[in-house]
């Protein structure tokens, strides 16, 4: 990481977004610093266990668990960060410094600088598989994992498929209609256009309106720059050394043949952005359960809240149950 | 394992967060049937009524189920909408009648005294009326988005159109009007509810409020809006000085049924606290139910009687 250059957070309230009155404030936040980039976490509660809620890909940031924290932290010790890349954290300048162990190596550091030991983690969509790592790589410090809308590569791949976004990202394409948004050079063109179109993707079920205002908001809390480099970089690559039950078998496999920890699934049936099969492939390989959310969109945290925060406190009671 | 997503059924009825404990029906002088509902037992007993007939009680589904964990609860669908009858002569929808049946509601669900919560005309105005009569069956009256009439002009754009021409075009606030009722109704619905619950994130409100309408009927609407009217406003002002019990007035800078200066006169005629909400529109209960909710659980614990 040395030669890592550092764009600073920008400061809230933004140009583009004013910071919203809060149903619970932090009772404490600061920041750690690794490798010059400093990420800013944020404390609530002192109840048990520690509830440690993820960040996602960079186009959020920590205040996507804004209708779990104020339940949770009645209950339970609640610990957020905005990842890298968005909120009051640092935007690294290169690809690298959003590795999904960048994430990971953030939690770690952000669990220490609460002084906790140990905690359930949940994640939403890429959030989860900075959560699998998480649960991975540092068996110790996680009690318990619960997935919503995962996005983690489970499906196979083409054997000699390059690392990375493919082409229709990087090569400009004829027009924007659709998932042709998703492209560097039109992220750059109309960022507003693509956070427009991708934030209607997630909060796709009805009556979403104020769910798809905040979401904007947060895309436009960083840059089509940072989510561009971000996008180069490594996410659940397992290691050489591991071994795979077939040479194309999907990324996400081998690390979610790994973990130890409890797992629950929850993934929306009408799910936009990651099929619902993917939650069934992740679910079976791991052997934990799937809660399927009739009707639901990519984001049961932001549309069914009141069913995503029961069914964390209910997973948490399972985890007492059985210690 | 399998989650029903709450609230996303086609039914839209289900899925209710509080059922009534008892559900009755009350007979009108006329005959006219009216459903009611109780839920809670609490003390004292609050009485939602019914904009009637465009909507039906479960406007009030965002009050229900907070406030019969402290209070007893009655709701009721106003004739002409709901599960109650539907006369569809205009003497049916006579203000007397209307003003009637509240009561007729009370005495069937065994409620001698109780608050009264309204929202427009029909829930405010003859909560008012009510009171002015029947001060012994008043504890105290919320009014939401005051509907008294003439107290202040109306919008210019209520008073723009006719309600009985044909008119060139059915678009905006004339499709307030006999005929645009008649070839379509649920369009009308879902302008005004549209044109009324005006603030932004308000798709499951007027989704709502407009299948609230078309579960109506436009045969009462027609009866309704041809019933006799029969106050000037001298009488009207004097009508809401009588009133002697407790009053709380809740009305939005953005109401745009009901002008904000309707609220303003009938809280100095009665001298009742106004609480003005900035930005809200007519449809406070809905959009903003927790405001709505601790304004009226705070104005129940205020009254002497309920004092402990």
């Amino acid at each position: 990481m040395s030669g890592l250059t550092v764009a600073p957070a920008r400061r809230w309230p933004s140009a583009t977004t004013r910071e919203q009155s809060r149903a619970r404030y932090p009772d404490a936040t600061g920041f750690i610093e690794r490798d010059g980039v400093r990420v800013f976490w944020e404390r609530y509660g002192d109840g048990s266990p520690t509830i440690l809620l993820m960040p996602t890909w960079s186009v959020f940031h920590s205040r996507h668990w804004k209708l779990q924290i104020p339940y949770l932290a009645r209950h339970y010790r609640v610990v957020t960060f905005d990842g890298r890349g968005n909120g009051h954290s640092d935007r690294p300048r290169t690809s690298a410094g959003y590795a999904d162990t960048e994430f990971v190596a953030d939690a770690i550091a952000v669990l220490d600088a609460t002084a906790t030991d140990r905690a359930v983690v949940a994640g939403l969509s890429m959030g989860g598989g900075y959560g699998l790592r998480l649960a991975v790589d540092h068996p110790s410090r996680v009690l318990g994992l619960v997935l919503f809308g995962a996005s983690i590569p489970v499906g196979d791949r083409a054997p000699d498929a390059p690392a990375g976004p493919d082409a229709s990202f990087a090569v400009p394409q004829p027009d924007d209609e659709g998932w042709r948004k998703y492209n560097a050079e039109y992220w750059r063109r109309d960022w507003p256009g693509f956070a427009a179109f991708f934030v209607a993707q997630i909060f796709s079920e009805p009556h979403s309106t104020k769910l798809i205002e905040d979401g904007i908001g947060w895309f436009l809390d960083t840059d089509p720059e940072t989510i561009v480099t971000a996008e180069y970089a490594p996410f659940l690559r397992p290691p050489a050394e591991w071994e795979r039950s077939s040479p194309t078998e999907g990324d996400a496999l081998p690390f979610l043949r790994r973990v130890a920890c409890p797992v629950l699934v929850v993934h929306g049936t009408e799910d936009q952005i990651v099929g619902i099969r993917d939650a069934r492939r992740a679910a079976e390989t791991l052997g934990a359960p799937l809660v399927e959310v009739a009707g639901g969109g990519h984001a049961p945290i932001g549309r069914d809240p009141v069913l995503a925060n029961l069914l964390i406190r209910d997973f948490v009671l399972g985890l007492e149950t059985m210690s | 394992m399998t989650a029903d997503a709450p609230s996303r059924a086609l039914d839209r009825d289900s899925g209710r967060a509080r059922s009534p404990d008892r559900s009755g029906v009350a007979t009108a002088a006329d005959g006219a049937r009216l459903a009611f509902d109780v839920y809670g037992a609490g003390d004292p007993t609050i009485v939602f009524l019914p904009s009637t007939p465009i909507v039906h009680s479960r406007q009030w589904k965002a009050q229900v189920p907070y406030l019969s964990r402290h209070y007893r609860v009655v709701t009721f669908d106003g004739r002409g909408n709901g599960r109650s009858d539907r006369p569809i002569e205009p003497a049916a929808y006579a203000d007397d009648v209307i003003v009637n049946d509240v009561e007729t509601v009370m005495v069937a669900s065994d409620t001698g005294r109780a608050v009264l919560v309204g929202l427009c005309a029909d829930g405010v105005w003859r909560a008012i009326r009510l009171a002015a009569e029947k001060p012994e069956r008043v504890a105290g009256i919320v009014a939401f988005a005051v509907g008294v009439p003439r107290l202040a002009p109306p919008h210019p754009y209520r008073v723009e159109h006719s309600f009985e021409e044909e008119l060139p075009v059915y678009q905006g606030w004339a499709t307030v009007n006999r005929h645009s009722w008649q070839r379509d109704y649920p369009g009308f619905a879902r302008f005004f509810f549209g044109a009324i619950t005006s603030e932004p994130h308000s798709t499951k409100a007027i989704e709502d409020a407009v299948g609230w309408a078309v579960d109506g009927s436009v045969d009462a609407m027609l009866a309704e809006a041809e019933a006799d009217f029969p106050f000037q406003r001298e009488e009207i002002e004097s009508i809401c000085r009588s009133v002697t019990c407790p009053l709380l007035i809740v009305h939005g800078t953005e109401d745009h049924c009901q002008p904000v200066a309707r609220a303003h006169r009938l809280a100095e005629l009665t001298g009742a606290p106004l609480v003005v909400v900035e930005g809200a529109d007519h449809m406070i209960p809905g959009r903003h139910p927790v405001l709505a909710n601790l304004l009226i659980r705070d104005f129940v614990r205020s009254l002497p009687e309920t004092r402990p």
